[in-house]
């Protein structure tokens, strides 16, 4: 894995942080396991705009309840590799921070065009209703205040690569469970 | 006050269809907040003489300071009213996020006054305050309702509180429901607003909540957040709830309602709620910002979609020997939808099944329905003529007194076996029981002083966990002893007396009482939920509540102002009762429950409260709380102590206010394990002015007495 990311960080030169992309940690979401709380919203808020606004947070927690069964899904900026936010703001607001490989907001620079808004594949970054800038995400610095008061541990601050394989493991745990429980109708 | 508090008070005359608003800061300085200040707003509104369905009668909405922010358990709405049920304080209290949203919007109370002309709601959008057209909604059920103004609205972020059918059709038990699953349901606040005309409260706050010094406040938050997750209950709530809690209080025979009268058929596990759980459960869920997540996300097919917890699983259950589990979910889902008061509707149920198993009621009473215990066809058609006040539903739908005077016309007193067929109703002050028995003897206390004619809020939880542990299903024996082993040691540190933690016995079980009273007021006045305290064995206290409101108000907030802050709510609370009539001889259970053994499960033929061991018990509570012995009437000086010298001169314009003589009261208020000490010694004395007895159970120690003369 370290190696495919060294040749493609190799190709594509936009963005030199890449090579050490799998060791940066990231939020790892996993939705099955929110109950909707929004703690992550208070807690963001307060952290971030020293003010408790879920409105002024840069998680959502997204709630869906239709006939009654409830869905949430909390989303947050991915810190995309190609982060078209960044390619596409027109006042170059938006960059890599090296330390965290977070995409940052240079508030000075934003012109509150909500370009990042609208081409965010997921709709992460809002414009702060108070500043009228840009706001996302920033990983608090490398020390993400929403994971700590996360009790269901829905999101994880984890390196790529223990996402990945997060990911694989839960696959697998599926795949096993739906074979035992295949021998299991076929031995009755 | 523009940190922690939106700021403003919004009184809204739904008669003049008038807005006016009112600075917080003249009520939170002294009352903090929620429950607190309600209960000031709602003592300026009302008296004796306001009718509960009268314009004349306010519900009053509220959040405390920590409401909305990032302390756990930030949820709460405490919505207080003169109550069509009792005539006196009615009061409940919500979760989910709409007290969130409405103090994000910038208001920390909503007052609804006077009565609209026709169906209203009020919407409210930060600042924008406006009374709206509500006939397109009226008559929907709540999740229905609710859903079609969010889509009007055009806007998913909506927090709406609503009323249901019932609260449109005034039943007494009506409740407000918010989102799914969230009901401020107890004492009839829902037919209050239904009498008003106002089917829901519509908010979208974004304006935020202020505060002083955000890093402190944060790791204020952040110790109490991380203190819930370190108990031990919380690893057990956080993964199944309160369905092992609830299995073990009816198993028990805590929680065990229809067994009022014992030869009902016993509850025998025929209905495991957990094994629902495991079948069509496919979510935990919980409020806005609690770590918890006490609420059971269901989704059954054909019945649809709810969120259950706590006492709904067994009050339209096993309580009714109900073992139809889907007719059981389809119920709770309708009191949500309809808006009723689950506890109130399932009493009313096992009263009914009661008095046919006794022989007093048949078909010609019930609308045709057999009330046999768990009849599915009685469940659900006199439920739905309660909602719809239809035939007897009408009657019923006015609450247990104007159903007990109306059977009592219709059958002679030789088949009611000379009482009246209100002695088998499981009520204080007219206010329907929960299944949770008053056999237990901290529990009738509870249920006699209870600040709203039940025992919620003022439970003795050592007694429920000691009673409860033996049988609990997930902790081995090991586990059991060592909760058991605490809860003994925490009751007679509380009460004073081994005594205290003896289920049959009556001393010191005052102290711990008054003790949850008191706790209980903390979280009530600053707005978060109670559970986290010890109420749920999750023991947040004053010193949490008072770091974080110190860093976020940027001003020292001690844990002392705020239990004084508690203590001046209750008293204030219980002067207005007393304004409204209520005296030491409404702090009572019901007459059939005394000296009624437990009739099934764990406890089976022991316990049972005497009429003398709970006089005694209130007469410690009282001396404790600073109250008239003879009338249960706050004394002048107690009332002054909390500042309350204006409601003491009320008091004394209606003649009622009475006045300390003696030091005894002084010396139970400030501590309360001496109040079993004292009453002994009292008891000593009118034996020895009087030849007849005191009112004590008779085992008074010579010791005990010697004990008070030193202190």
């Amino acid at each position: 894995m370290a190696e495919s990311s060294v040749a493609m960080g190799s190709m594509r030169t936009v963005d030199e942080g890449r090579q050490q992309q799998p060791e940066y940690g990231r939020l790892m979401v996993e939705p099955e396991k929110c109950t909707g709380c929004r703690t992550c919203e208070l807690f963001c808020s307060l952290k971030n705009h020293g003010e408790i606004n879920p409105a002024r947070s840069r998680i959502h927690v997204v709630r869906s309840q239709r006939d009654n069964v409830i869905t949430t899904i909390p989303v947050v900026c991915q810190q995309c590799d190609e982060a078209l936010c960044m390619a596409m703001c027109p006042a170059g607001a938006l960059s890599r921070n090296l330390e965290t490989y977070a995409v940052v907001v240079d508030t000075d620079k934003c012109l509150g065009c909500r370009t990042c808004v609208e081409v965010c594949p997921f709709g992460a970054p809002s414009v702060d209703p108070r500043t009228g800038k840009s706001d996302k995400c920033d990983l608090c610095g490398g020390d993400p205040t929403c994971v700590k008061y996360c009790s269901q541990e829905a999101i994880q601050f984890v390196s790529a690569e223990e996402e990945s394989m997060t990911r694989k493991r839960d696959m697998a745990d599926k795949y096993l469970e739906h074979l035992r429980t295949a021998s299991t109708q076929a031995v009755v | 006050m523009s940190y922690l508090y939106g700021g403003k008070i919004l009184r809204v005359d739904l008669t003049k269809g008038e807005i006016k608003i009112v600075p917080t800061e003249r009520y939170a300085s002294k009352y903090v907040g929620a429950r607190g200040t309600n209960a000031r707003l709602l003592y300026e509104a009302v008296d004796a003489k306001t009718e509960p369905f009268g314009p004349e009668n306010i519900v009053c909405f509220g959040t405390g300071p920590l409401t909305g922010t990032t302390f756990p358990g930030c949820s709460r709405t405490d919505v207080m009213t003169k109550s069509p049920v009792t005539g006196l304080i009615g009061d409940c209290s919500f979760g989910g996020d709409w007290s969130v949203e409405l103090k994000n919007a910038g208001w920390d109370h909503v007052v609804l006054e006077g009565k609209s002309p026709h169906p209203v709601y009020l919407y409210i959008r930060n600042d924008r305050v406006e009374i709206r057209d509500a006939r397109p909604y009226w008559g929907l059920p709540n999740y229905e309702a609710q859903a079609k103004i969010r889509s009007d609205l055009k806007n998913e972020n909506y927090k709406i509180v609503s009323i249901g059918p019932a609260g449109e059709n005034l039943v007494t038990y009506a409740s407000v429901h918010s989102n799914i699953g969230n009901s401020g349901s107890r004492t009839g606040i829902g037919a209050v607003m239904g009498s008003k005309n106002c089917k829901a409260i519509v908010v979208r706050g974004t304006k935020g909540i202020a505060v002083a010094d955000p890093d402190a406040f944060l790791e204020a938050c952040a110790e109490a957040h991380m203190h819930i997750r370190g108990t031990e209950a919380y690893a057990e709530y956080h993964e199944i709830g309160l369905l092992a809690d609830e299995l073990a209080y009816v198993q028990c025979g805590i929680e065990c309602g229809g067994d009022a009268h014992e030869t009902a058929p016993s509850f025998d596990g025929k209905f495991e709620y957990s094994d629902f759980n495991k079948r069509y459960g496919y979510k935990r869920t919980g409020c806005m910002g609690c770590p918890v997540h006490c609420m059971e996300a269901y989704n059954v097919p054909d019945a649809g979609a709810t969120i259950i917890s706590c006492e709904l699983y067994p009050q339209l259950g096993a309580e009714l020997r109900n073992y139809d589990e889907l007719l059981w979910y389809r119920m709770v889902m309708q009191c949500h939808k309809q808006g009723v008061d689950n506890t109130s509707v399932a009493t009313i149920l096992q009263w009914l099944m009661t008095l046919w198993e006794l022989g007093i009621i048949d078909e010609s009473i019930t609308d045709g329905y057999r009330m046999e215990w768990g009849n599915a066809e009685a469940i659900e058609g006199t439920f739905w003529n309660i909602v719809n006040r239809k035939g007897f539903g009408d009657i019923l739908a006015q609450g247990m007194q104007v159903a007990a005077d109306f059977m009592d016309d219709m059958i002679t007193l030789e088949k009611r076996g000379g009482e009246s067929t209100y002695y088998h109703a499981m009520q204080v002050n007219n206010n329907p029981m929960y299944g949770i028995v008053g056999r237990f003897h901290g529990q009738a206390l509870a249920y006699s002083v209870g600040r709203r004619s039940d025992l919620i809020s003022d439970l003795d939880m050592s007694e429920f966990g000691i009673v409860s542990a033996p049988i609990y299903p997930i902790w081995n024996d090991e586990e059991k002893q060592v909760f058991i082993e605490h809860e003994t040691a925490e009751a007679i540190r509380l009460g004073g007396t081994p005594e205290a933690a003896d289920p049959e016995g009556y001393k010191g079980k005052a102290g711990l009482v008054h003790d949850m009273g008191m706790t209980i007021g903390l979280p009530d006045t600053v707005g978060t939920c109670k559970w986290h305290t010890k109420f749920l064995y999750m023991y947040i206290d004053a010193p949490h509540y008072a770091k974080a409101l110190t860093a976020g108000l940027g001003r020292t907030v001690s844990p002392e102002e705020l239990v004084t802050a508690s203590l001046r709510m209750r008293n204030l609370e219980r002067a207005l009762e007393c304004k409204m009539g209520r005296r030491r001889e409404n702090d009572t259970i019901p007459e059939k429950e005394f000296d009624k053994k437990v009739a099934h499960g764990y406890w089976k033929g022991k316990l049972g409260t005497s009429r003398a061991g709970l006089e005694r018990m209130k007469s410690e509570y009282y001396l404790i709380r600073g109250w008239d012995l003879e009338t249960g009437i706050p004394y002048k000086e107690t009332l002054i102590e909390y500042g309350l010298g204006d409601v003491a001169q009320d008091l004394a314009a209606l003649g009622i206010l009475p006045g300390r003589t003696e030091g005894e009261t002084a010396r139970a208020m400030k501590d309360p394990t001496l109040a079993h000490i004292l009453m002994d010694a009292e008891e000593k004395r009118s034996l020895a002015g009087r030849t007849t007895g005191g009112s004590g159970n008779g085992q008074e120690s010579v010791a005990d007495g010697e004990k008070a003369v030193v202190a």
